[in-house]
């Protein structure tokens, strides 16, 4: 048995706390990617929580290893294939439509045949 | 010649640049509308009001005890997939899309609320 709160052990924790939440993250947007009418939406979500809580009380480290690859690869062979994005983030249908113009443009409105006629 | 380019000194525009990207009209210029979609920003009550309702429409979550500095673990006794689960309803509330290291750190109202007042996006 390692030892129970070293700092190591400590900080692994906290890394693999920090990949579940991700993990879950990401599992619940899916989710909302497959499942888009909200009864059916509820419905998923509490089947992925209970999934999650069920393996709550997991101690051994090397364990819950195993089980977050398992869970990310699940998560992998279910992705959506086209997901929701919000439209002005990356991936989205407006990401870089309008970019903002750089500062000190200079609109000068000559006439649209003005470089037509060249000698004056 | 001259004439034209008198005629187009006479009419080319004056130019006018913006101070800065977030500038706003001053309120008592509120009767004119800009057309632009970037002079739009919520302010903090809206914001605050907002984040409120979405936690306390949390079902797990008691609605007395929201406040606007409630710490989600501490404060509501949230476990921190409930908290993943607040941090995607104010998502959806408001249209951002947050990227996962941002999400993850927002663990409380406070954190949330200056999260959103200072993103750019913010619905």
């Amino acid at each position: 048995m390692s030892g129970a709160t070293t700092a190591a052990y400590l900080t692994r924790r906290a890394a693999q706390k920090e990949r579940v939440r991700i993990l879950y993250r990401r599992a619940l947007k899916d989710t909302l990617n497959w499942a888009v009418h909200r009864h059916l939406f509820y419905q998923d979500a509490s089947d992925l929580r209970e999934k999650f809580e069920a393996n709550k009380n997991v101690e051994d480290l090397d364990t819950i290893d195993k089980m977050i690859a398992a869970g990310e690869a699940t998560y992998n062979k279910w992705r959506h294939p086209d997901p929701y994005i919000v439209p002005w983030a990356p991936g989205g249908s407006k990401f870089t439509r309008n970019p903002v113009p750089p500062s000190g443009i200079e609109i000068v409105n000559k006439g649209i045949f003005s470089n037509v006629n060249k000698l004056g | 010649m001259a004439l034209r380019a008198a005629v187009l000194r006479h009419i080319r525009l004056p130019v006018q640049t913006l101070t800065a990207a977030g500038s706003r009209p001053q309120p008592q210029w509120s009767f004119l509308r800009l057309f632009s979609s970037h002079d739009d920003h919520l302010t903090k009550e809206e914001v605050i009001d907002r984040v409120l309702d979405v936690v306390k429409s949390f079902p797990k979550v008691d609605p007395s005890k929201v406040t606007a500095d409630v710490h989600f673990q501490k404060d509501l006794g949230l476990d921190s997939l409930d908290t993943v689960e607040i941090v995607m309803a104010l998502e959806e509330e408001f249209k951002l899309e947050i990227p996962d290291k941002e999400a993850d750190k927002i663990d409380s109202c406070n954190l949330a609320i200056e999260y959103i007042y200072n993103h750019p996006m913010a619905g």
